[in-house]
């Protein structure tokens, strides 16, 4: 500040000190708390945090966490110790919970569309006027007879809040619940059930495995659970001196799971299933397989005899049978199928084949294998995205009420998702922040963030036991916003009649108190031991919620030969496009923190550098250093990705774990609204996918497209945080060989 | 010495400055890190970015190396496709008993306290960067601006930690105040410190297990059992800095469908691109 500033101010000041003075005494300003803290709230001792257990909602694991509050704020997520699922543990995007309650672009009133839709042109309303007009809405569609036009599209729900939704869509005369997540494990919940009879996803033992074959499950960083799977990671590595579980994996595209695998087997994308059958076959062949019906698996599985299966998967014949050798010899061992395999165009067939694998070797129902939970929540496999998009195309949708959840950036140009939505009649959107999705709503209600918000969950996977979680406030709303079930309770008590006389319940906080209530009258198990409901009620929310750690769930979990045959008698996964004009299969992935896209707008998120590629605040592609040579495309300069169905570009980085014919790019970034953080950062690839659904499961699949890459003249403008990943020999991360450490654990006393 | 007390006070303070005899500090605080069980998934990063009110500086400065990180996952890959070798080593402050950075400081703004932590004042600080420049680790941070938390991010921000401005040098601290914490507990309760007591943030979080951290002067402490493992080294040995974080090494598969990669082999097996395939 200049010296002529500084004193122009110190007069302003003055004079104004002055003024202020006289002015004073005729208009006293508003009363304010100089000391807020002169007579505190019991609960409040500045500079003493207050722990609450709760549950994260970034993803659909179901992770306890204690909340450190103090003075009336969250300044920190830890997990909850007790709690079965995550043992006090947390990932990095559960830990970023503060920074999606404080987030500046959440959106913090009622808004009505004022433009034209998708111009994301609104006017701020009151929750009175956002809810009577909802409420009108539905009760029009009800007079004029269309009740069964009115659709509820949410993100998957369990527990008490599903329970509150269906009876909220049944209530109106409508049945029409589409859950709907990209990676949503529909294809995985639909193999189980179909080839091993189950009726949940069990708990793949990896702590206690000692040989883990794992089809591209990435479940150290996305994969279903990644918290409860990267405890048991740790767990199988250095828990039991000496007994150190082997990891394999089998991808195209090495996941930072893969990453830290003992073998990489590069499998030709799409032929994992192949693979894993010829697997299969080797184990019936060479009498590893010691159980009944010898010759239908051998007829079975007859058409995968390794010599023919090396040749469509690229991985040596020789190699097939060692794995399957060591696959059956090394007790316990475990297969999974994860994401890679289940988003191919028939992805069911390669996550029934990893079935037959641990029916095979006899890896169901012991410790270290495939354990039993009670049955979980299952989305129903005729709803899918695509007979959504179908029917709102069709102009079948009059009234859609979307719930958190963003189809409009998952899925790919060529659905037409925009399209179909700006025929529905009318869209109410429940979200907390304007995504692409909530740009096309005529009313989007602000949701609570997770951490004001009540709830409670069944944690699926589970962990082999009952277990019943609950979440709570951990602080008072930030803004003028509701949680989804006490929108859902409002809507229904303005919209009256039979919904209003079926939800009755005041808030969502007493609906959830009721369920939980008539749920202790019931189970005897949980009132053993409390006196009262209320005891029990306040344990509970003490606790983070009921577990109880006895009596594993017992279940068959058998295949049969022609349940094998039936859902795997296909060849590789398809691959649009042909081979010639598009030479590169083309891998999808869910970004380590962004997931689905939903991490993009969390500026910590933004600046946690990718695993593998240490890439901060934007999009890449992978491609094999080789293959980019042979292109000349250097690292960082843009490409061009165009598949048969789009053109997208993003800077390249050269990666050696990736496979030479194929191309990845992870899921996540792209996004055109979502907030500041998220807006901009390079192109979202699902955009040029063909839209191909697995008819039986309602799945998209992602890996289901060839690419061509040309390089562009420009830079791609490509952020990394590392300066190389060449260790140049300097012994930084050293190691020791496996028969070093054998030695070692010998020697040691 | 038992002549004049205060001469005996002042030599008593003088043995326990020395560096390299932490022998004599109240606690040697010590973290081992499991290569073994890390799998690169980052959640200590986020953990560190939450307690220790660390900015987020957007890409324009993570571009110019100036992302304020105070741990950091780093990756090292080796061999060519199809035999990629991938290593992850977690990288944090190494609170050397012996800190280069701690000779440099022209206003002790850094220096070794009670508890053998190499200790950052931030308030001494006048940003020559000496210290970052002894660092042989790459674990001092500059703030090169005073960087600002969009409203109402700030309300996340930890009160037992300084928000930094600009022209100061900040580091990992193992989490001092939770140290701090942990004493002052022990104390109100009458007893020592407990092995288990205290867990830094990134610690607390690793999903793996791969973080544990403790007082090497307790004998019967884990990372005083787990300190002894024939897997033990020290980064960069050789310079003789004696960090107090203890790494594991990663145990790497032989045979098998991969020939066996070492560590120390692998400089030249690294695919022919220009620039390395990591820039």
């Amino acid at each position: 500040m200049k010296r002529r500033d500084f004193l122009k101010y110190i007069g302003v000041g003055g004079a104004g000190g002055v003024l202020g003075f006289i002015f004073g005494k005729v208009s006293k300003p508003p009363v304010g708390k100089l000391m807020p803290y002169l007579i505190p709230d019991p609960d409040i001792i500045p500079g003493v945090a207050n722990w609450y257990a709760s549950l994260c909602a970034h993803c659909g694991a179901g992770c306890g966490v204690l909340v450190k509050v103090m003075e009336g704020r969250v300044k920190k997520i830890e997990g909850n110790p007790e709690h079965p699922v995550n043992k006090g543990k947390l990932c990095a995007l559960g830990q970023a919970l503060p920074q999606t309650l404080y987030n500046p672009d959440r959106l913090k009133k009622p808004l009505k569309r004022t433009g034209e839709r998708g111009r994301g042109q609104f006017a701020e309303i009151s929750w009175e006027e956002a809810v009577s007009t909802v409420a009108k809405n539905l009760v029009d569609l009800n007079k004029s007879g269309n009740a069964n036009k009115a659709y509820l599209l949410t993100h998957p729900l369990r527990g008490t809040f599903a329970k509150l939704a269906a009876a909220f869509m049944s209530s109106l005369g409508t049945s029409n619940i589409y859950e709907y997540e990209l990676f949503q494990n529909r294809n995985l919940l639909y193999a189980l059930e179909t080839s091993m009879g189950l009726d949940c996803i069990p708990r793949y033992d990896i702590e206690n495995t000692k040989y883990l074959l794992s089809f591209g499950a990435d479940f150290t960083s996305t994969w279903v659970s990644p918290v409860l799977y990267s405890d048991a990671y740790g767990k199988m590595r250095q828990a039991a001196p000496g007994n150190r579980g082997k990891l394999v994996q089998v991808e195209p595209r090495m996941s930072l799971t893969g990453a830290s695998a003992d073998e990489w087997v590069a499998a030709r994308p799409g032929a994992e299933c192949v693979l894993a059958l010829s697997i299969a076959y080797a184990l019936v062949e060479k009498g590893y397989y010691r159980g009944g019906e010898v010759d239908a698996w051998r007829s079975a599985l007859s058409k995968y005899k390794p010599s023919a299966a090396a040749h469509i998967a690229d991985v040596p014949e020789k190699r097939i049978y060692e794995i399957a050798r060591d696959f059956a010899k090394t007790r316990p061992s475990l297969a999974i199928g994860g994401e890679t395999v289940s988003s191919y165009q028939d992805g069911v067939s390669g996550l029934t084949a990893v079935n037959i694998l641990n029916h095979l070797a006899g890896n169901n129902g012991i410790k270290g294998g495939v354990i039993a939970n009670a049955a979980g929540e299952k989305p129903d496999f005729k709803k899918g995205i695509a007979a959504l998009i179908d029917d709102a195309a069709k102009g079948r949708v009059k009234t859609l009420i979307i719930n958190n959840t963003n189809p409009v950036f998952t899925t790919p140009d060529g659905a037409k998702t925009v399209e179909a939505l700006k025929a529905v009649g009318f869209i109410v959107s429940l979200a907390s922040f304007k995504d692409e999705t909530v740009a096309l709503a005529d009313i989007v209600l602000p949701l609570d963030a997770c951490l004001e918000d009540w709830g409670d969950d069944e944690p699926n996977p589970s962990v082999g036991y009952p277990c019943r979680t609950l979440m709570q406030p951990a602080v008072s709303r930030a803004a003028d916003t509701l949680g989804a079930g006490d929108v859902f309770l409002a809507v229904a008590r303005a919209v009256g009649g039979k919904t209003a006389g079926r939800l009755k319940a005041a808030s969502y906080a007493d609906y959830l108190k009721d369920a939980w209530r008539d749920e202790y009258a019931k189970n005897k198990r949980m009132s053993a031991g409390t006196l009262t409901f209320d005891d029990f009620w306040n344990a509970s929310l003490k606790k983070g919620g009921w577990w109880h750690p006895v009596g594993e769930t017992k279940k068959a979990m058998r295949v049969s030969p022609s349940a094998a045959r039936d859902a795997a008698s296909k060849g590789p996964s398809m691959f649009e496009g042909d081979a010639k004009d598009f030479p590169f299969y083309f891998m999808l992935y869910p970004h380590h923190v962004h997931r689905d896209g939903r991490g993009a707008n969390i500026p910590w998120m933004q600046e946690l550098s990718d695993p593998m590629t240490s890439v901060v605040w934007g999009n890449w592609i992978e491609i094999n250093p080789k293959t980019a040579e042979r292109l000349g495309i250097r690292e960082g300069a843009l490409v061009t990705i165009e598949s048969p169905f789009g053109k997208v570009s993003a800077p390249a980085y050269l990666y050696p774990g990736i496979r030479p014919d194929t191309a990845a790019m992870p899921i996540g970034q792209g996004h055109d609204a979502y907030g500041r953080y998220a807006q901009g950062k390079g192109q979202n690839p699902i955009r040029i996918l063909p839209f191909k659904n697995d008819l039986r499961t309602g799945a998209f699949a992602v890996n289901s497209t060839r690419v061509k890459i040309s390089p562009a003249a420009r830079e791609g403008g490509i952020v990394k945080l590392e300066g190389t990943a060449n260790e140049a020999g300097r012994d930084i991360a050293q190691t020791v060989s496996v028969s070093e450490y054998m030695k070692m654990k010998k020697e040691a006393v | 010495m038992s002549g004049n007390p205060i001469k005996a006070i002042i030599e008593r303070l003088k043995e326990f400055r020395r560096p390299g005899y932490y022998k004599n500090y109240d606690h040697k605080w010590t973290m081992v890190i499991d290569l073994d069980r890390c799998n690169g998934c980052e959640a200590c990063v986020t953990a560190c970015y939450a307690e220790n009110n660390l900015p987020v500086v957007g890409k324009e400065d993570c571009g110019n190396s100036r992302v304020m990180n105070w741990i950091r996952v780093e990756r090292y890959v080796a061999g060519e496709y199809p035999d990629v070798k991938v290593k992850f080593i977690p990288i944090l402050c190494q609170q050397c008993s012996k800190a280069p950075c701690e000779l440099g400081c022209p206003v002790y703004a850094t220096y070794h306290n009670q508890d053998g932590l190499n200790v950052q004042v931030y308030n001494r600080c006048v940003g020559t960067f000496t210290c970052a420049t002894y660092c042989p680790y790459d674990v001092r941070r500059f703030n090169w601006f005073t960087y600002k938390w969009d409203a109402p991010l700030e309300q996340q921000l930890n009160p037992d930690v300084t928000v930094r401005e600009m022209g100061v040098m900040e580091k990992c601290t193992f989490c001092i105040q939770r140290i701090r914490a942990g004493k002052d507990k022990a104390k109100d309760e009458g007893r020592a410190v407990k092995d288990g007591d205290i867990t830094p943030a990134c610690a607390q979080s690793c999903p793996a297990g791969a973080f544990t951290f403790g007082d090497l002067n307790d004998p019967e402490s884990r990372v005083s059992m787990l300190a002894k493992s024939r897997r033990r080294f020290r980064l960069f040995e050789e310079l003789n800095t004696e960090p107090s974080v203890i790494y594991l090494k990663k145990v790497f598969a032989d045979g098998g469908g991969n020939p066996p990669v070492g560590g120390h082999t692998l400089a030249g097996g690294h695919p022919p691109v220009k620039e390395g395939h990591g820039g």
